[in-house]
């Protein structure tokens, strides 16, 4: 039992000092990463996302936001909005409008914002985010590649 | 003299309103479609998730259920899990499609999509 008890707490500590790595180097990675990989610093629309966002016939646009949650560590929410704020960047193709804020674009460089349609469900999801590593398999959360 | 009680059966799955409005306004769009078939899979996060696809024909063992003149096939394999379900159908603007609301369930993925038992 004594030699478990000590064998725990070797695991625990080598835990606590990977998880702490691991969040420096999700830092560093940020930081560095747009000088470093050159990602477009926009998203793309897809035709199909273009057609429902016209058929939805408002002056709003579609916000997409990244929060942390989901079984994956972050995960994708879509909203209408009227209001387009300060650090809000506007992407719009064919009078479709899609708003970002900053913090979310980080994790968005790049992507494909899609509308898919299928018989159990239609919704808009996001499509070849190259920061997404294998998430959800809904394509509601992912995790970010390190 | 003992006679046979008889158990009232219940049907595998209830379909809301909604659910009928929208299955009937998707099978009139394909006349050769006999109706839709429910099925799970493996997948997801969380063990199982629910299939949806047009049937032509009845397999051996699908359960049938007819509800205002709409009908739904229930997989062999999805039937167990499936008991007692509650078929709906939501639709936001952003999004719409149909819901399981499934008493047998334990537990389910954030996104709601994968379920486990």
């Amino acid at each position: 039992e004594v030699i478990n008890a000590t064998k725990l707490c070797t695991v625990g500590t080598r835990n606590k000092t990977w998880s702490q790595g691991r969040k420096a180097g999700v830092q560093r990675y940020l930081s560095t990463q747009t000088q470093e990989e050159g990602l477009p610093d926009t998203v793309q629309l897809s035709d199909s996302c273009v057609k429902q966002l016209k058929q939805l016939d408002e002056n709003g646009c579609l916000r997409v936001i990244v929060e942390s949650g989901g079984c994956s560590g972050f995960q994708y929410k879509f909203d209408l909005d009227a209001t387009v704020n300060e650090d809000d960047h506007l992407f719009e193709k064919d009078g479709a409008k899609v708003v970002v804020d900053t913090d979310s674009l980080d994790f968005l460089k790049g992507c494909t914002i899609d509308f898919h349609e299928e018989l159990i469900r239609s919704a808009f999801r996001i499509i070849n985010n190259p920061r997404a590593e294998q998430g959800c398999s809904c394509g509601a959360s992912f995790a970010v590649k390190l | 003299v003992s006679k046979k009680r008889m158990i009232p059966t219940r049907a595998p799955l209830v379909l809301t309103q909604a659910a009928v409005n929208k299955i009937k306004a998707l099978t009139q769009e394909q006349p050769d479609v006999l109706g839709l078939k429910i099925g799970v899979k493996t997948r997801g996060c969380n063990g199982l998730s629910y299939t949806l696809d047009y049937v032509k024909q009845k397999a051996k063992f699908d359960e049938e259920v007819l509800q205002d003149g709409v009908r739904v096939l229930i997989d062999s394999k999805a039937q167990l899990t499936l008991l007692g379900t509650e078929m709906d159908y939501e639709e936001t603007k952003l999004e719409s499609g149909f819901v399981f609301n499934n008493p047998n369930i334990k537990g389910t993925c954030g996104c709601g999509e994968s379920f486990s038992l």
